[in-house]
Order: structure tokens, then sequence, then C-alpha cells
């Protein structure tokens, strides 16, 4: 028997009627069809479905959908900017070679987001801290790194 | 793996369906929905979630005392002034706990509850002389943390009861405390680790406390090098001693992330060098 379920998602209120052991990646990507939020290990360890929930980067894979009631969810569809095109952060992923083979990367992005939300010019310590939950079998972390290093200065440029 | 699942509108509620067969609680389920995913334990065919309940969230500072509710997320703990000044063993073993993803939702209770042998929290709150407040429908009590452990994945939890706060005294400023771990990779758990609370008066130690993680069937005190250590002057043989006594009171298993003698030998490292690297002017 499916269960209602009410949250914010990207912005925009949405009501689903999901299982009620329905995970909040299941509700993302079979309920309400946002495919960019990816599943990986399914365990909690490679960070793929990583999304945030009120701000908060969280493992959507060992999330209860139904904890999300209320709650403001952003996936990486939601940072599309107000024009439409990709965030500064996604941006900086492209010019940087931030992505390969790209399954890694939403997961990546929404980690950095959550950072950078937090802190504004993080070092490349507390860069490589954040994404301790987000696994890239390419190995292209370096690049990752240096597309978050990018998106932080660029956004300390346009403040100052 | 189809179960029903309830969020909890109230305490009184939660305790209520603790008690029954067909239930089971579930805090941040970092734990509980992986080993649930792996067949590791049988889906009940209803989970009961406390994680929004208010009076098991709150993080309550009073005089020289620390009330964590047992669903605070250990983001919330770490972001406590009081727990980074004055529990710093404790703030440094939570930072290590999972990712941030996990952090975000993993909470101290569910962290304590699991008794894994190698819980990070443990040895801390071990030698901060933690308690723990545990109820059900039939009232509540307060245990001492280094009785609530019994063996892996068994707590002096009752059938029904929850566990509603840690209760942490806060050390005399004077006091020092470090947790020391050691993982093969990130995010791995805990190979063997070992906090240690201590004061250091006219160059002898007093209140020494030591707790060591993953290396017994139970996160656990230890009390004979503790003794020994009690009213001695910090020296060469003084911690050879205490490190003797210590590797004497752990029972290390081998296992993928390490052999018994290795896990001896970290904690015999890791005593040493609490008690070498103490701040400078307390000798």
């Amino acid at each position: 028997m499916k269960v209602p379920l009410r949250f914010l998602l990207n912005g925009r209120e949405v009501a689903l009627e999901v299982q009620p052991h329905a995970r909040l990646l299941d509700a993302l990507r079979d309920y309400a069809g946002l495919t960019g939020t990816k599943e990986g290990c399914g365990e909690g360890e490679c960070g793929a479905c990583t999304v945030l929930v009120d701000g908060r980067a969280v493992n959507s894979c060992l999330y209860p959908a139904l904890e999300a009631e209320g709650c403001a969810v952003l996936t990486v569809e939601g940072l599309v900017s107000a024009q439409g095109g990709l965030s500064e952060l996604q941006q900086a992923f492209v010019e940087e070679g931030g992505a390969q083979c790209g399954f890694c990367t939403p997961g990546m992005v929404m980690s950095a987001a959550a950072l950078l939300s937090e802190n504004a010019a993080p070092s490349d310590d507390e860069i490589r801290e954040a994404l301790v939950g987000n696994l890239c079998r390419c190995t292209g972390y370096t690049q990752i790194v240096a597309s978050i290093r990018a998106a932080a200065q660029k956004a300390g440029k346009a403040q100052s | 793996m189809a179960y029903d699942y309830h969020r909890s509108g109230s305490l009184a509620e939660a305790f209520a369906l603790a008690a029954r067969d067909d239930s089971a609680l579930i805090a941040g389920g970092t734990d509980l929905l992986v080993a649930l995913r792996k067949k590791k334990r049988a889906a009940p065919a209803r989970l009961v979630s406390i994680r929004s309940l208010p009076e098991l969230t709150a993080i309550e500072a009073g005089p020289g005392l620390l009330r964590i509710g047992a669903c605070a997320p250990l983001t919330e703990i770490l972001a406590q002034p009081v727990v980074r000044e004055r529990l710093p063993a404790l703030a440094q073993a939570l930072a290590v706990i999972g990712s941030r993803q996990i952090r975000n939702v993993a909470t101290l209770g569910g962290n304590l509850c699991n008794a894994s042998p190698g819980a990070d929290s443990a040895p801390p709150l071990l030698v901060y002389d933690a308690t723990v407040e545990l109820a059900g429908t039939g009232g509540r009590r307060e245990l001492p943390l280094s009785e609530f452990f019994l063996g892996p994945g068994r707590t002096a939890l009752r059938p029904g009861e929850i566990m509603t706060a840690v209760c942490v005294p806060l050390p005399v400023p004077s006091a020092q405390s470090v947790f020391q771990r050691r993982s093969r990779v990130a995010m791995d758990l805990a190979t063997a680790s070992l906090a240690v609370n201590y004061e250091l008066q006219g160059g002898v130690l007093k209140s020494v406390r030591l707790a060591a993680g993953a290396v017994a069937p139970t996160p656990l005190r230890l009390r004979a090098a503790e003794s020994w250590l009690e009213g001695r002057a910090v020296n060469e043989e003084t911690l050879a001693k205490a490190v003797e006594l210590a590797r004497g009171e752990i029972k290390p298993i081998d296992d993928l992330r390490g052999s018994a003698w290795y896990r001896s030998e970290l904690i015999g490292v890791f005593l040493s060098r609490a008690f070498r690297n103490r701040k400078e002017g307390d000798a």
C-alpha cells in the first residue's frame, strides 16, 4: 500500500505516493523521475546518490523517503541556474576536467555544493575531507579538487 | 524487504511500539538499512522511526554536564563549542565516523546501541565516565556506559527499552584527553582505538581513564593499567608497565582489518603516545 509524501524538490512542492519502505533515492528516480541522482553501492560508501536535505548532504540510498516529508531536497537537477544553464560549480567541473565517466559527478557536485554553502573558501584539505564519502572509480580526484577550488575562487572574485 | 515505516509522533507512542515483537526501532538508519539490505538482519513488519522526536534530539549543556539526546546527529554534536573545547577526545572520535553524509544523519545513540566492538564514540565516552539514560513503558533508569555493553551487538537494553540520552560529566579544565585510532583507509572501521583522560598534579597522574575499541568483544576500560598509572610520575618504566598491563586486559582477534598481534602493538603505541605527548608545562 502506497503512502503520501510531500516535500520541496528543487524549490517546487511535490506530492508523491510511495511504498513505505522506499528510499529517498527511489522517490527521486522512480517516482519524481529525476535520474540525475545515481545509485552506486546502495550502502552509503560511494556517495553517488548524495543529495541535500535541508542543506545537509546525505546518502539518499540510506535515507527513508518518508523522512523527507516537509523537507527541502536539492538534487543535481536543482543546481541549474535561473537562466537554465549550468551553475558556476558545475561549469567549473566542465572547465577543470572534473568529470571522466561522469557517474560519480552528481554526488561529487552535491557534496561540493554543501561544502561551499558552509565554507566559501575551503582549503584543499577541507575539500578532500568533504569528499571522503564520494568515490570516483576513474580516480580523477585531482581534477575534482581543482574544480571545487576554481568554483570557490570564482565566487570569491565575484563577491569582491 | 518490504516493511511498514512509521514516524513516531511522541516518546510515549515510541515506547509502546518498541515493546512489540513485530517492530524495530530506527534512528539515523545508516547501519540498520545496510544490514536489512544485505539480509544480515531479518526485516520486521514495521520500522518505528524515533529520529525526529525533540525529546531525543536535544543537546543541553548544564553546569558540569552535557546531556546529548540519543538521536542527536553526530554533526550536531560536533558543532557544539563545549564538545570541541571540553571533550576533545569525543570530538576527535566523532569527526572520523563515516563520511560527512553519514555524520549528518547517524546518531550517537545508534552508534552505542549497535554495540560494535569498534564503535568510535564509545572509548571517549567511557573515559569521560558517561552514563546512558534508558527508558520504556516500565520507567526510566540510568546506567554507567561501562555496564551497557555486553558483547558484540548485545547491550543492557531490555526489550522495549529505548536509549534516550547520553550524559557526559565535563572534565575539570586541567584534565587532558585524546582519542587515537588506526584504520586502513578513510571511512573504514577502526583496527584499534584508544581514548585517554587524565590530570597531572605535582608531576603525578590523577583520575586516569583508559578505554580501548576494536580489541575485545566490547569497547572496554583498561582498569589494571589505570590503577597502575594512578599516582605515578610519567616515565618510560611506568609507561612500559602500563602497556604490559593494558595488553593483558584486551582480547584482540585476527580479522581482515589486522592481526591480534598488530592490534596489541597499536594499543601499546597509542598508550605511550598519549602520555608522552602531553602539553608543555604540565610535568
